[in-house]
């Protein structure tokens, strides 16, 4: 089969990546791709349609409503300390240009002050993070997304559009970077020693609500940019709430960990689902309209894969990268 | 003997409108006569296999190639890095272009540091990444299927009518749309990038790669996988290549994540020294558990 000539794959994806990373940038001071109120799909029963196993059909197209993983703890205050971008228009200007309350709330909506509960020297090394973002003089101030690793189970939602697909015994969360498989088996976790970027998730469904219990976590993936990090020892414990329309759902998830927090803390991520009539913005929406006859609209997407690994991506996360 | 080989073939396209699985006496005679009959290139009939519920032969689980054709695809004595095999290879050798013969060449000689892709762990290409010598796993529903491959990446297989999209995009595992024909699985596969190698021998392919794929279940726990591969620039005429996949039965067996292209910068995470913090209870507890039953 002949087919044209093109540039090198690794280029295109090299391009597509950044692109991708500046889209933020270029949506301009008017982002109405983020909402700034927090949707809260309440826990009950689901009247929505069902697979023929039994569990609320929630496949489809996802992303969350409030922001990126800039920041965690204020979703839509950028990055601090990004002097490089202030006044340049990018949504890391929006804390330069909207007062907080006008901002979406944080994403840790327990304890009420909403931040995260570290121990003194936790809260001084996520500090210590943030405050070298922009200019990494060890290898761990480079945040891992940035290399290609996966997200980690709640910042993957956090990281542009995503699709859930289920099946008998599991659902499967495909993101933009790594993939999660929640055990609806019962079978059991595996053994503590085993620490995964995307942990170990064992799942059941109660109502309209998919409960996650989160282990083996190997706790590389950060929070955010801003740095919140945990330790291996950390629980998570997840709630998927989904609206009976299908088209909202509500995350919740209950980090527990003694080794770097004082007490739990609770991460809340409102999300919508992606339709034929969503803005192909390239970040929430990253579907095609599938190639068929039939008058009817599917979508699909096409292979996520983050080729750079730990090359040219750690560029990026050093100052004057796009952000 | 030819005769009976005759016979059962158009049994078997006779049966595949009407599964074997619903008449399982009638199915054991076809396994017991087709046991000796069918070598490597026949279509095989279905046994009692798995179904979806909409009668579609059900690939869902945990696979494996034992072939060790990642090894070297072409017949080869045992050496330093690859234990011996018999190939895989319909025919036993690929048919390169002259200058591609002589690329292999380089690629063989130079194949301890230039297999890229599998020595980052990146992705590994279709075919390669059904016989690598990991796990993969399908999960299966009526519109496609999904097979989270070695490495993490992510496969679909469109099996709900629609046709390849307006290339060329350079995928690593290209394009895959699927059909069945009877009870086999045969997938178009297209638009491929060329930066796989196809084991680690050094054969390979350009981005004019097109695979066509017949997925089979032989049994329950069986796939007969071939794959012909047709590529302009690299080989004189298509060639086909074909390993048996087999299912992980073993007790509590799943797929655990394989990001090993992070392990180069595994160690910096989450920070220099996190890994002196105090184990938490809870997992010491978990495992005493799991090692002292």
């Amino acid at each position: 089969m002949k087919r044209p000539a093109l540039p090198r794959a690794g280029t295109v994806r090299r391009i597509a990546a950044a692109l991708t990373l500046l889209l933020p940038a270029a949506a301009g001071h008017a982002d109405d791709r983020w909402e700034t109120e927090v949707i809260r799909v309440p826990r009950g029963e689901w009247t929505g349609p069902r697979l023929p196993d039994g569990q609320p059909d929630v496949q489809g197209f996802w992303s969350n409503t409030i922001g990126n993983h800039d920041n965690f703890t204020d979703p839509q205050g950028g990055i601090p300390g990004d002097v490089a971008r202030a006044g340049g228009g990018g949504a890391r200007d929006i804390g330069t240009v909207q007062p907080r309350e006008k901002r979406a709330p944080s994403r840790v909506s327990d304890p009420p002050d909403g931040q995260v509960p570290f121990q003194p020297w936790a809260r001084a090394k996520q500090e210590e993070l943030l405050a070298n973002f922009f200019h990494p003089t060890k290898e761990e101030h480079i945040e891992p997304l940035a290399r290609c690793a996966p997200a980690g189970p709640t910042k993957s939602l956090m990281w542009h559009g995503y699709e859930i697909r289920q099946y008998p015994g599991y659902v499967l969360f495909l993101f933009d970077s790594g993939t999660r498989i929640i055990h609806l088996d019962g079978k059991p976790h595996l053994p503590a020693s085993i620490k995964l970027w995307n942990a170990d998730s064992r799942g059941r469904w109660e109502g309209n609500t998919l409960i996650v219990d989160v282990r083996n976590n190997n706790a590389k993936a950060r929070l955010g940019r801003t740095g919140e990090f945990t330790s291996d020892n950390v629980h998570i414990e997840e709630r998927y709430i989904f609206a009976n329309d299908g088209q909202r759902y509500t995350y919740e998830a209950v980090y527990t960990d003694p080794t770097v927090l004082t007490r739990p803390f609770t991460v809340t991520i409102p999300a919508k689902r992606i339709t034929v009539d969503s803005p192909r913005d390239g970040w929430h929406n990253q579907t095609f309209l599938a190639n068929h006859p039939r008058p009817e609209p599917i979508l699909e997407t096409y292979e996520r894969v983050c080729v750079e690994h730990n090359a040219g991506h750690g560029e990026l996360a050093v100052a004057g990268g796009p952000p | 003997m030819s005769f009976l080989v005759a016979t059962i073939a158009a049994a078997g396209r006779h049966t595949a409108s009407a599964p074997l699985a619903r008449r399982p006496a009638a199915a054991a005679a076809w396994l017991l006569l087709a046991a000796p009959a069918f070598g490597a290139g026949a279509e095989a009939p279905a046994a009692d296999i798995p179904r979806t519920a909409d009668g579609k032969p059900d690939f869902s689980g945990i696979w494996e190639s034992m072939s060790g054709a990642d090894y070297d695809l072409e017949p080869h004595a045992g050496r330093e890095d690859a234990p011996p095999g018999r190939g895989v290879v319909h025919g036993d050798f690929i048919p390169y272009q002259p200058w591609a013969l002589e690329q292999r060449r380089k690629n063989f000689e130079a194949r301890a540091t230039a297999d890229r892709t599998r020595l980052q762990c990146l992705t590994l290409g279709v075919p390669r990444s059904v016989y690598y010598p990991a796990p993969l796993q399908i999960f299966q529903r009526p519109r496609d299927l999904t097979i989270v491959n070695p490495f993490g990446a992510v496969r679909t297989i469109h099996t709900n009518g629609t046709s390849h999209p307006e290339g060329p995009f350079g995928f690593w595992l290209g394009d895959s749309r699927g059909h069945w024909e009877g009870d086999t699985l045969v997938v178009d596969v297209v638009d491929f990038n060329d930066e796989t190698w196809l084991d680690r021998a050094g054969n390979f392919h350009s981005d004019a790669l097109h695979v066509v794929e017949r997925w089979t279940l032989l049994d329950a726990n069986t796939i007969r996988y071939e794959a012909t591969l047709e590529d302009s620039k690299v080989y004189t005429r298509p060639w086909t290549l074909s390993v048996i996949l087999y299912r992980h039965r073993e007790e509590n067996f799943q797929l655990i994540e394989n990001y090993c292209y992070t392990h180069a910068y595994d160690e910096h995470y989450p920070f220099e020294g996190a890994d002196r913090l105090p184990p938490a209870e809870s997992d010491v507890a978990r495992e005493r558990e799991v090692n002292e039953p």
